[in-house]
């Protein structure tokens, strides 16, 4: 296909956004195979070596290996536990039409407004009086809590695109409102799932101020996020060492990433022609 | 229509996700909960266990240890800058760790106060380790009411370093013992593009390196006066002191856009040699690789004419980082103790000096050989004049606003009557 002129300023414009996009990729992964000196003496250059003594020193040191499978853990099962909840809430708020479902819809978009850090103490005192404090199941718990608003708004407008119809054919086969829900809705909601799941798998993982707080720095509990920054020194930090632990930490998202995008590929235009 | 999802399935899901919320918990009890209700097992909350200077030293203490106690467990928790406002939580909710490895400075300046740790003057006593420590560092952590915050481990030496190889290199012949050498010396690094004095204007380091500039002009009274009180525009010294301060920055003697510069980029820019000067803490100095060490010089800040000290000026303190013992702590004081006593003795005290370059508060007769510039620093002695650590005269609550405060004082282009408003309102805000 030959292009015309007027398509220039689009691959220009396109170009330079992966160049933005590439350049600070390109530096962090080849500072961490470098040392001090080379990163700020020679910033862009490739490294001199392909080893992987920082990767090693990052994961020994800061114990990144049980970090990653404590994050795993609390990032998973919240996950499961957000959609066990959010799919029925969803669910019967797309079903329902009277003011009670319009109230309680607006009540999880109140949600949005409680900033994150002004729950921190109510939340530690909840995790003190629950004697859940410095256990990763408080975390498991208070997670998909948080993430309740926007995945419950998400999967209601998924749900409303999908004809009446469809639920009125399964009644006639005789199906529950239960099997509406598992026949019908859930695989039709697919795309929305798979929103939900990346947008929150996202915020989970990164979690930090609350995993720090109620977790804890114990290395048998402490997310990757916790023990990503004890590799930080307050008198000469390894860059090397600490952007090689980043990546191990990005490496999960990036398998998410990579599972989920064409879910949510789908699901993003998909919304774009029904709503 | 048949969904994947069978009746079966989704009970099995539900019965898996009890399972899984139910297994952290299960490890989460065994895990941390351990810290209070495990007779046999000490928690120490540390800020040494990964690439902290000491760290592979204390591992290994800890090891020997753990060998000489079998009956005894030892669980090693670590936090970096956060640590204090973790072990605060961990307090309020009554599972803070046995003991706590941590400096004076701070949020930590109140613990004692508010009884998130003991005073362990009568555990010194009693254990008889009382002579292992020095007189100064005893001093040093001793609270207005006469209790011993902390046992004194870690002091540090805080000298000035210069890089010999970049001043010569920029025709500089001698180290810059007066203002205006320094600032005829900053003049030719910049000339040469070599950035003069690094310094992280944006925290810690900066508000040491400022409060030791300003002290250049007062006595030792004067300066503790000042840093508990705030009163700068009071003081005449302090007046003065900021004056130099302004006269050297605006004169170029600070690295460019020094007030948003961190330690760690200020110990980066002195380890790669895109600086030539730099206040650090010995265990930064330890840190210096051996091809810039070899070419570094230790000594004090230039003064400046009619200043209140005779010498080059170099900061010390004793209280970098010292054992507390929290109230879960005196549940298992013997355990307390048997860590104590191993972490005092003279042998244990000899590995953090010889293998990681350490300056402890404790006697020892331990030189550090293969940290050269540690050394130095230790021997300057008599040498240089020393100035307050203001740490523990702040006030808590003012600490971190002096922060922003410095951030300010390091901006070129702000007045002196500007810097000094900005420090007085860090005390007012607090």
């Amino acid at each position: 296909m030959k292009l015309g002129k007027r398509w220039l300023p689009a691959h220009i414009l396109v170009w330079s956004y992966a160049v933005l996009l590439i350049v600070p990729l390109y530096y962090f992964l080849a500072s961490a195979f470098k040392t001090n000196d080379e990163i700020f003496a020679h910033p862009f250059a490739l490294p001199t070596s392909f080893g992987f003594g920082n990767f090693r020193t990052a994961f020994d040191s800061a114990d990144l290996g049980l970090a990653v499978v404590n994050s795993t853990l609390v990032t998973v099962f919240a996950l499961v536990l957000t959609l066990g909840l959010a799919l029925p809430a969803a669910f019967a708020l797309a079903r329902s039409t009277g003011r009670l479902a319009s109230v309680m819809e607006k009540v999880f978009s109140l949600g949005f407004l409680i900033p994150t850090f002004a729950a921190l103490f109510p939340t530690f005192l909840l995790a003190a009086a629950t004697g859940l404090f410095h256990t990763r199941t408080f975390m498991v718990l208070f997670l998909p809590a948080t993430a309740m608003p926007l995945s419950v708004v998400i999967l209601v407008q998924f749900m409303r695109t999908i004809p009446k119809e469809m639920e009125e054919a399964a009644r006639m086969d005789g199906a529950s409102t239960f099997a509406v829900l598992r026949h019908v809705y859930i695989p039709m909601c697919m795309p929305g799932i798979a929103t939900v799941l990346l947008l929150n798998f996202l915020t989970f993982w990164n979690e930090y101020l609350y995993s720090l707080v109620i977790i804890g720095p114990d290395p048998a509990q402490r997310t990757v996020q916790v023990a990503l920054p004890t590799l930080k020194s307050i008198t000469g930090t390894d860059y090397g060492v600490l952007t090689a632990g980043t990546v191990l930490t990005l490496v999960p998202v990036w398998v998410v990433y990579t599972v989920l995008q064409k879910r949510m590929q789908q699901a993003l235009v998909s919304g774009a022609v029904k709503m | 229509m048949r969904s994947p999802l069978t009746r079966r399935g989704f009970l099995a899901a539900g019965t898996g996700l009890t399972a899984a919320t139910a297994l952290p918990a299960l490890s989460g009890c065994s895990a941390l909960a351990a810290a209070d209700s495990d007779p046999d097992t000490l928690v120490v909350h540390s800020q040494l266990g990964t690439t902290a200077p000491g760290s592979p030293t204390y591992l290994a203490s800890l090891d020997r240890f753990r060998e000489e106690n079998p009956g005894l467990k030892v669980k090693n928790l670590v936090n970096g800058d956060d640590l204090a406002q973790v072990y605060e939580t961990s307090r309020l909710a009554r599972k803070e760790p046995d003991v706590v490895m941590v400096n004076l400075y701070d949020k930590t300046l109140a613990w004692t106060d508010v009884g998130a740790t003991v005073d362990v003057k009568d555990y010194l006593d009693d254990w008889g380790l009382r002579e292992r420590v020095l007189p100064v560092a005893l001093d040093a952590w001793t609270d207005g009411k006469g209790r011993l915050r902390a046992f004194p481990y870690f002091a540090t030496n805080w000298p000035v370093a210069y890089n010999r190889s970049l001043l010569d290199k920029a025709g500089v012949d001698e180290i810059p013992v007066t203002g205006d050498q320094l600032i005829a010396a900053a003049r030719k690094l910049r000339a040469k593009g070599i950035g003069p004095v690094t310094t992280g204007g944006n925290d810690w380091t900066g508000q040491k390196l400022l409060a030791q500039i300003i002290q250049t002009f007062l006595s030792e009274n004067e300066a503790r006066h000042v840093y508990s009180t705030g009163d700068f525009s009071g003081s005449r010294g302090a007046k003065e002191g900021i004056d130099y301060f302004v006269a050297l920055r605006d004169a170029g003697v600070f690295v460019d856009k020094a007030q948003g510069l961190t330690s760690d980029l200020m110990t980066t820019q002195y380890n790669t040699q895109s600086a030539a000067i730099q206040s650090a803490m010995s265990s930064a100095l330890a840190k210096v690789p051996e091809s810039v060490a070899r070419h570094t010089d230790v000594g004090g800040w230039p003064l400046a004419e009619g200043a209140a000290h005779e010498l080059p000026t170099i900061l010390r303190t004793y209280t970098l980082i010292g054992f507390w013992i929290s109230p879960n702590g005196t549940k298992k004081i013997d355990a307390v103790e048997k860590f104590l006593r191993f972490m005092y003795r003279p042998d244990t005290v000899s590995r953090f000096i010889k293998e990681s370059g350490r300056d402890m508060a404790l006697r020892s007769s331990t030189v550090s050989t293969d940290f050269p510039l540690v050394a130095a620093a230790q021997r300057l002695g008599d040498d240089v004049s020393q100035v307050l650590l203001p740490d523990v005269y702040v006030p808590p609550a003012a600490t971190q606003p002096l922060i922003t405060a410095t951030s300010t004082s390091f901006t070129r282009g702000t007045p002196a009557t500007k810097v000094r408003t900005a420090l007085e309102a860090a005390y007012h805000s607090a």
